[in-house]
Parts: structure tokens; C-alpha cells; sequence
């Protein structure tokens, strides 16, 4: 009894809305724009509703119905606002906002474009960790869009990316934790938000984003039980630069991180334009490497040396990082 | 800040609304336990007191595997639906996330009540219900301006029965956890915490009115042991700690003057540790 009051969590929460979705016909019409939708399977659930494909005249689109309808009408009220400047996709279009009836009362559901594609942290188990900074760089160029809007996403996570099948695209999926600058985060996920490990308050600024993206990035690269460890108490970011070190993936860009996690920047653009060139260096030295280490002198002695310098200062960059702030 | 929407209605119907002052003040008790109450009045009533008194009662039912029951369970809601509230029941690691999220909603919740009666005024009787999906975009907006504008009072009122012990440390975290969240907000906001039992008293106020929890502060020293679970005369305790509220005679004999007398302002102190 109590075990599924724990999974269908919100059916407890509220006494307006008794409507549980699970309730949901499988054919419906808006009530206002009497749109028709045939519903195809859920999709998951968030915190304001669940998640639905539907299709409608022909077209799949994802229908969110609310558990309870000014929340979602609130995260609706954001996408619109996200969208004002279309230059770029950030998140899926807003198709189609409405209400329907279920047990004869009213719920309001929104339908948005279908992003066909997979949860960031299955598309890198599939794909490999080598994708991890790449479609970082992807994510913190959407989040400079949003940012420049005048939004904060809130709640970074892998559930809240996807990279869609027909253009490798990473899109923002879940706008549930969009808050406008300077005000209070809305929806959050404790692993990745920065009050948590004590880096400041939840407050919506572009460093809350950039905090939980650099977190994101330690989560994606290691196993789960590795990141478990790093959850202990107190709760530090020590210990996700434990891990950055012994990580052959995230050590490269040990900088970017650390800088990120003391919110050191002050736009994603910053920080995508780090991890960018650390990305290009990377793809750039690694063939060459084991050529150059054949014939270890002259040049290739010189070489090396200067490599020896820079990082010798991108340690003592990381060090400063570390210990001073 | 207020939607076009609300000037273009206003327009139409030179009203101005009573509702749209910037001084708002949402109040709320949120009340952390593990099960049953089994001392003193009903604490369904004691919700539906402290709504009277424009206070919101949320409930959270904390909880390892699966200890709480059918009783316990209908008792978390019941307190929440007489106190206008909202509840859950959540594992202790659940906690810290659950006391941020219901108390958002919560507030949405109120101010959406608020905004209604008034939308209801100007519009009939339906209210928000027969606007457009678009146009209740717009009212949500504002809703969502209004909420993190507005001052809020918070009151959280922690079960430290027995069975409450091993759930202490989360619950700690969450107090201090929330104290982020609520400085956070561009509105005003204060919390305060309360323990019940008390040492020979229903409740114990263990951090007074606040802007800012330290870390320090620790809860889970001498707890009171024992069966005696008085949540409703807790919730009623709590009431008093609103200065906004006019307590009845016979309350304000029961609970306010001895609870000033017992721990007087400045006594307040000696009970944060």
C-alpha cells in the first residue's frame, strides 16, 4: 500500500487535484482549441506532471498533463518566454496549451514538439566517455542562449538532456526549474546543485548552471559507484576534484571544472570557449604523441620540455584553484 | 511586474485590486513526523485553527521502509487538507528536497486562492477556470512573481519522539538546508523551529524567528524519549509564534501566556544550541 504512495508520489500531495493521471484516456480533445491527441505511451514524470507521446493530426508530439495546473501553467508561461528569441534551439517548441477532462474535471495539459532522442547519461554509455566534453561544449552553448534571455535552468541534469537521434543534437527537455534571473531556483536536483556542496545559495545566477554542469560532467565520466563515494558527508567538492584527478577523461580539463566550481565564470560562453580549446588541443595532440616520443631529441626534446612548463602551470592554476578560493 | 492581463481587467472594470499590495505575507506550518499523534486535541482541528488564522499547515511523514501505516498515513493528509496544505511522505534522504518543493508549492498554491477570489470578483463566479489557456499563462506568470516577492513566515514543527531519532540527522540538513533556500528568495523571509514534546510542555521552541540557520545549530541533543506524540496541541503552540494572530481567550490563557512565561524572550536563546 505505502510502497506505491512512494511511486506514484503526488497522489498524496494535494486535495484539488485528485486527478492522478494515470486516469488519462487514450483519445482526448482540448477543450478550448479542441485540438485531437491519441495517446501512444508515457514518457516519464517530473515534478509538475507526467509526460505523454501523443500524436496529434498525424504529428508525435509530448503532451504534459499537470498534477496540479498554475505549476504547470507556470512552466509554460517560461517556455513561451524562452522562445520569444528563437535564434536557437534551447528546448522543444511550445505547441499547444489546453485543458481536458478527466472524471469530469478539468486538467490543464500542454503539448510541445517531440524530441526524439536519448537521456544524456544512456547516450555516453552507449556511445563512450570520449562524446562527454563534446556534448558539453553542446549544452554550455543552449545555456548561453537561455542565460542571455534572462533565464537560469535550474535544474542541469542528465534526465533534463537529450541528445536527439537525427542531428546529435543536446537539447533542454523539462523547463520546470527555468527561473528568471536573480530569483529563487525552482526546482533542483541535489547532486549537481551547489548549495548542496556548500559553493553558495539557490540563488538563479549563470554560476548556479555552470556549478551543476561541472558536476554534471564528474557524474557522466565515472561509474556510479565512484560518484557514491563522493556523496558522503560533509559534502565537498574536494571530493569530486579527488575524482577529476584519478580520472584520465576529466583531468584534462581539471581547470574549466574547478573554475566552475567556485564560479569563477561569468558566462557559459566563458567557460565553453576553456573547455573548447582544451578539446581541440586534446583531438590535436593525441595522434602525434607517440611519433614525437620516437625521436626524443632537438626538437622533439624542446618539445616536451614546453609541454613539462605548461603543465607545470596548469597545476599550479589548478593548485591556486584548490586551496585559495 | 503585474500582467497585462490584470491592468487590461482593472481597465475595464476600474477596480483595484486589494490583492496586488507588496507587503504580502504568506505564513505557513510545516510539520516533520513519523506517525501518529496520541496526545491532546485533534491536530486536524488544530490545522483547520491555524487556516482560520491565514496560516497554511503542510505535512511531511518521514519514514524508513515502510513503518508508518494506513492511520498514520490518512492522519498526514487529513492535517493537511483542514490546514489548507499540502503533504508527502518521503525517506529521510528525500527530506531536504521534499521541505523546499511543498513549500513552494504551497505559496503558488495560496496566492493562486487569493488570485482567484479576486479574478472571481471581476469576472464571475468561475473565476480563472473560464479563461483561456493563454490568458491563465499570463495569471500564472504573475502568480510566479507574486510567490517569490512576497515575505514568508515559516514555522517548522519537528516530531522528536523516540522514533524520530535515527531520522534526526536529515532532518537537521533539511533545517539548514531550507535556511539556504528561504535566503534565497528575493522576498523577505524568516523561519523558526519548533520540537515537540517539549520538556514537560507540548512544544519547545529550539530556534527562534530567523533570517539565517547556522550550520551549528544542533536539534538532536536530549531528545525527549517516550510514546507521547501531542501534535495537536503543537500546531496550536505554533499558532502563537505568529504575532499576527489574535488568539482567543481561552487559547491565549492556555498556550500564549504560558508559553511567554515559561521562556520569555529572552530565556528564547538558551534553547538554540
Amino acid at each position: 500500500m505505502l510502497i506505491t504512495r512512494m511511486t506514484e508520489k503526488e497522489t498524496c500531495v494535494t486535495m484539488s487535484s485528485k486527478v492522478t493521471t494515470s486516469d488519462l484516456p487514450r483519445r482526448f480533445h482540448g477543450k478550448w482549441n479542441k485540438k485531437e491527441y491519441h495517446v501512444l505511451r508515457e514518457l516519464g514524470r517530473g515534478a509538475n506532471g507526467a509526460v505523454y507521446l501523443a500524436s496529434c493530426s498525424g504529428v508525435k508530439q509530448a503532451v504534459k498533463v499537470g498534477f496540479e495546473g498554475m505549476d504547470l501553467l507556470m512552466e509554460v508561461n517560461v517556455l513561451k518566454n524562452v522562445q520569444q528569441g528563437r535564434d536557437s534551439r534551447v528546448g522543444p517548441l511550445l505547441c499547444d496549451v489546453d485543458d481536458l477532462v478527466i472524471n469530469g474535471k478539468a486538467c490543464t495539459f500542454y503539448a510541445m514538439e517531440y524530441l526524439e532522442g536519448d537521456q544524456l547519461d544512456q547516450y555516453v554509455q552507449k556511445k563512450g566517455t570520449e562524446w562527454i566534453p563534446v556534448l558539453m561544449v553542446q549544452l554550455l552553448a543552449r545555456l548561453d542562449i537561455l542565460h542571455r534571455h534572462g533565464w537560469v535552468f535550474g535544474d542541469v541534469k542528465p534526465e533534463n538532456v537529450i541528445v536527439t537521434h537525427s542531428d546529435k543534437q543536446v537539447r533542454l527537455i523539462d523547463f520546470g526549474g527555468v527561473t528568471k534571473l536573480g530569483n529563487a531556483v525552482r526546482q533542483f536536483t541535489e547532486e549537481y546543485d551547489r548549495a548542496y556542496w556548500h559553493q553558495g545559495d539557490r540563488r538563479a545566477e549563470i554560476a548556479y548552471d555552470l556549478f551543476s554542469t561541472a558536476a554534471m560532467m564528474v557524474r557522466l565520466s565515472v561509474d556510479s559507484q565512484t560518484w557514491q563515494t563522493s556523496q558522503g558527508e560533509p559534502r565537498q567538492t574536494q571530493l569530486l576534484c579527488g575524482i577529476i584527478r584519478k580520472s584520465e577523461g576529466l583531468y584534462p580539463y581539471r581547470v574549466p571544472l574547478i573554475k566552475a566550481f567556485h564560479g569563477k565564470y561569468a558566462t557559459a560562453q566563458e567557460m565553453r570557449a576553456e573547455m573548447l580549446a582544451i578539446l581541440r588541443e586534446s583531438t590535436a595532440a593525441a595522434p602525434s604523441a607517440p611519433t614525437q616520443k620516437q625521436s626524443a631529441s632537438g626538437a622533439g626534446g624542446m618539445w616536451i620540455s614546453s609541454l613539462f612548463v605548461a603543465s607545470m602551470l596548469l597545476l599550479a592554476g589548478t593548485l591556486y584553484y584548490a586551496w585559495f578560493l | 511586474m503585474f500582467s497585462h492581463l490584470y491592468v487590461d481587467t482593472v481597465a475595464k472594470t476600474g477596480r483595484m485590486g486589494r490583492l496586488f499590495v507588496k507587503e504580502a505575507t504568506l505564513r505557513q506550518i510545516l510539520v516533520v513526523t513519523d506517525g501518529c499523534s496520541n496526545s491532546g486535541m485533534s491536530p486536524v482541528a488544530a490545522a483547520a485553527l491555524a487556516r482560520e488564522q491565514g496560516i497554511t499547515v503542510n505535512v511531511i511523514g518521514v519514514i524508513e521502509k515502510s513503518e508508518i501505516g494506513e492511520k498514520g498515513e490518512s492522519e498526514i493528509r487529513e492535517i493537511a487538507e483542514a490546514g489548507g496544505g499540502l503533504c508527502d511522505i518521503v525517506y529521510p534522504q528525500q527530506l531536504a528536497q521534499t521541505v523546499q518543493m511543498l513549500t513552494r508549492k504551497a505559496m503558488t498554491r495560496t496566492i493562486h486562492q487569493v488570485v482567484n477570489k479576486e479574478l472571481q470578483e471581476i469576472l464571475g463566479d468561475s473565476g480563472i477556470t473560464e479563461l483561456a489557456p493563454a490568458k491563465r499563462v499570463q495569471v500564472a506568470g504573475m502568480v510566479d512573481e507574486l510567490g517569490e516577492k512576497s515575505n514568508l513566515n515559516v514555522v517548522m514543527l519537528v516530531d522528536t519522539s523516540g522514533s524520530m531519532k535515527p531520522k534526526m540527522s536529515a532532518v537537521q540538513q533539511a533545517i539548514h538546508d531550507f535556511s539556504i533556500s528561504l535566503r534565497s528568495r528575493s522576498g523577505q523571509s524568516r523561519m523558526a523551529v519548533c520540537s515537540f514534546p517539549g520538556k514537560g510542555k507540548h512544544m519547545e521552541v529550539r530556534i527562534p524567528w530567523t533570517e539565517k540557520v547556522e550550520q551549528a545549530h544542533q536539534l538532536s541533543s536530549d531528545l525527549a524519549m517516550g510514546g507521547i506524540t501531542p501534535t495537536g496541541p503543537a500546531i496550536v503552540e505554533a499558532i502563537a509564534l505568529f504575532e499576527h494572530v489574535q488568539l482567543p481567550q481561552s487559547l491565549s490563557d492556555r498556550y500564549r501566556d504560558a508559553h511567554y512565561e515559561d521562556d520569555g524572550e529572552g530565556n528564547l536563546r538558551d534553547h538554540v544550541f
